[in-house]
């Protein structure tokens, strides 16, 4: 009796997790696999034939200048803004979590450029950095900077992309952090203050070592995120100038869908982004989860 | 494969019993009532078909819809296309060559194929097969603000018509009026856009005339390397440079025609295209358009257009020919023309008295027509078009905003297409 009982329930839960498997089926697991299996051929997006040719679009990859290019790019980028973007958010969250009036309107406030969309946002950036118009020259022109051709200069346009990056997804981060801040048990602080221990110890003796697993799920995200960038890329500065802000997605982006022979090749380096990624995080979880989670 | 179980098609004929004909284009809004005209006036001479116009994006996006609706089995019947799509289009055996339908008994004859411009037909063709029967044709003619060249003490009536008259008008129309080092006025727009991005296509392809002007081509005729790397392109590309680098013009960042019209700009290239947007927003200003400049060689613009093919997945072909033969015809060739601004693909067009008094009234369209004589054709490129297209911009980007060495510039890009072309000879 038992046993039939818990078939029929197993049963219930098949049925209300077809769909979701379908899609999931359908439009992640498929493709995934799927786009391995492209990476070994020849394939023109348009039809449903390939031809077979082994490790070419890899070796071919490994042997493109460009790709390097591409990689170098995707670093810098990833470098600039992972660790500004979690000491703003750092910043922010623990600012926030002071008591402060207004905080819920203001927490609205720096979220939102993670809800606008990227290509709204991406045009008024561009006219932000306008070097005519724009209100950031504008800015520096009044403390005696001489204007900088923001998005046409191809040593300038990374600090751009950079800029606008960190501005765009700080808020997601500065929520995890002050959920991690919340989790602090307001006795630590208390006893500290009863040893005589001041603001800046607080901080740096209570705070830091106990927000450290969110720390580091932040880090390993944004880090994530930041190696797939693509959307302001595409509209802010479409890899330009002078390729200098090409990523390694929008990379992909050209060969799968603009050089419409290539699927192959976009799709190899795909999978050599993912071993990237993978190899990272591994990484990362051997060396640094031991001691921030101490 | 088995995808065409998946597949759902949309029925062909709808509840009157017509044949539906699913159209797909990229006109430009301002476009879109001239066609719906042009199909309204086909609808009513063939009262069987009814033709679902939709607009696609342009460029990228719309290569990518097409991409995916083949995929899907929901292809159109009849589309609009670029000559960079042919080769994947014809490689994936999507589209139908036009000997299928112009061989057959309702077709077009030898007379009707020869009045069309031949530069249209090589665009149409892939590998001097014909898949597409051009829609509409283009070219670029030099635009210039007349006010501003009597103020700088130029005839309005003499545009320049060589290089050395470009290069000195342009230096006699760049100002700096409050003399803070910047101009408030550009003589003449050379349109640099990032490589990687999607207005590349539209930066080359006004780089195009330069090159024959000095009479360089891209490719050698039987695609076996590219030749833009040549002594006219370095001659060619160096006067964009100095263009570019005397107007500073990687500061300047609005859009060339806003720019014309608020009069801080005296001279760039465009196309008949923009005719009905500027009658309205141009008032106040006396513009003229021109042939653009003779270079070095010889005299030449570039030939454009968009083409018409037809999809093996339709299904019926045959209706979607009678209306691509139908706008093929000098009689709707006319009426699409007047109305939409854009230039006849037949030479015979220029027969019909209507659109000969049409012509008399609208002198800056028959600055177009006339130039039809003398534009080109770029010689389609059979393999990795749009790659190419991009080496191509990647080394007026490293000129103009890079300030690099023209000659290396363009032999490093050179050399990357011909790794391509020996790339795809050997697949």
């Amino acid at each position: 009796m038992a046993k039939y009982k818990k078939n029929k329930d197993g049963l219930a839960a098949a049925g209300f997790l077809t769909p979701t498997l379908i899609i999931f089926g359908t439009f992640i697991l498929f493709p995934v696999f799927f786009s391995f299996y492209l990476s070994f051929q020849n394939w023109n997006a348009f039809s449903w034939e390939g031809s077979f040719v082994g490790f070419d679009n890899y070796t071919r990859m490994v042997q493109t200048k460009e790709f390097w290019d591409v990689l170098k790019n995707t670093l810098i980028y990833t470098i600039g803004t992972v660790p500004l973007n979690m000491i703003v958010s750092l910043m922010i969250a623990y600012g926030l979590n002071q008591k402060l009036k207004g905080k819920k309107f203001l927490r609205t406030l720096f979220f939102a450029p993670v809800v606008v969309s990227p290509v709204a946002a991406a045009l008024i950036w561009r006219w932000l950095y306008d070097p005519n118009f724009g209100l950031i020259n504008y800015s520096l022109g009044a403390v005696g900077i001489d204007a900088i051709n923001w998005l046409n200069d191809p040593s300038a346009a990374m600090f751009a992309l950079i800029g606008m990056g960190v501005w765009k997804t700080f808020g997601t981060n500065m929520v995890l952090f002050a959920a991690g801040l919340n989790a602090i048990p307001e006795s630590y602080y208390e006893a500290a203050t009863i040893d005589g221990a001041g603001a800046w110890s607080k901080f740096w003796n209570i705070t830091i070592p106990l927000l450290s697993p969110t720390t580091f799920f932040i880090m390993v995200m944004s880090m994530i995120g930041s190696f797939q960038v693509f959307d302001i890329v595409y509209v802010l500065t479409s890899g330009g100038p002078l390729g200098s802000t090409k990523v390694l997605v929008f990379y992909i982006y050209e060969y799968a869908f603009k050089f419409t022979g290539e699927m192959g090749y976009a799709s190899a380096v795909s999978y050599t982004l993912f071993a990237l990624l993978f190899i990272l995080t591994m990484v990362q979880v051997k060396f640094l989860k031991n001691k921030t989670a101490a | 494969m088995a995808l065409t179980l998946i597949s759902c098609k949309k029925s062909e004929v709808n509840s009157d019993g017509k044949i539906v004909v699913t159209f797909w284009h990229g006109m430009m809004a301002s476009s879109v009532p001239a066609l719906e005209g042009l199909i309204k006036k086909f609808e009513e001479s063939h009262p069987g078909i009814k033709i679902n116009a939709q607009t696609i994006p342009n460029g990228d996006a719309g290569i990518q819809k097409l991409m995916t609706s083949l995929q899907s089995g929901t292809a159109p019947d009849v589309s609009w296309i670029y000559s960079d799509y042919m080769e994947d289009l014809v490689t994936s055996n999507s589209i139908y060559k036009m000997s299928h339908f112009i061989d057959g008994e309702n077709g077009l004859t030898k007379e009707d194929l020869a009045d069309i411009y031949p530069s249209l037909i090589t665009y149409a063709s892939w590998r001097g097969e014909l898949y597409s029967i051009p829609m509409e044709a283009t070219n670029l003619a030099l635009l210039y603000n007349k006010d501003l060249f009597r103020q700088a003490g130029l005839d309005p009536n003499h545009p320049p018509k060589d290089w050395d008259e470009l290069l000195d008008y342009s230096r006699k129309l760049t100002l700096d009026k409050n003399k803070d080092g910047k101009f408030e006025q550009v003589g003449f727009f050379i349109p640099v856009f990032p490589a990687t991005g999607s207005r590349n296509g539209w930066m080359v392809w006004q780089y195009r005339p330069f090159l024959w002007q000095a009479g360089g081509d891209f490719i050698e005729k039987d695609q076996s390397k590219v030749t833009y790397d040549s002594e006219a392109g370095i001659e060619a590309l160096t006067l964009w440079q100095k263009l570019f680098q005397e107007q500073k013009l990687e500061t300047f960042t609005s859009d060339f025609d806003m720019a014309f019209i608020s009069k801080q700009l005296a001279m760039a290239m465009d196309g008949p295209w923009s005719l009905p947007r500027y009658k309205d927003l141009m008032k106040g200003i006396d513009w003229a358009f021109a042939p653009l400049p003779a270079g070095p060689a010889k005299q030449a613009t570039i030939v454009g257009g968009e083409y018409l093919c037809i999809f093996k997945q339709s299904e019926n072909p045959d209706a979607a020919w009678e209306f691509v033969k139908w706008i093929s015809s000098p009689e709707a060739q006319a009426q699409w023309c007047m109305t939409s601004g854009y230039l006849p693909i037949r030479r015979s067009v220029k027969e019909i008295p209507e659109f000969k008094k049409y012509l008399e009234d609208n002198p800056n369209y028959k600055v177009f027509v006339d130039q039809m004589d003398v534009g080109q054709a770029e010689l389609s490129i059979d393999y990795g078009a749009m790659q190419i297209t991009q080496h191509i911009g990647e080394a007026i980007e490293g000129v103009t905003i890079g300030k690099r060495d023209v000659r290396t510039s363009l032999e490093k890009s050179a050399k990357k297409s011909n790794d391509l072309l020996k790339r795809a000879r050997n697949k």
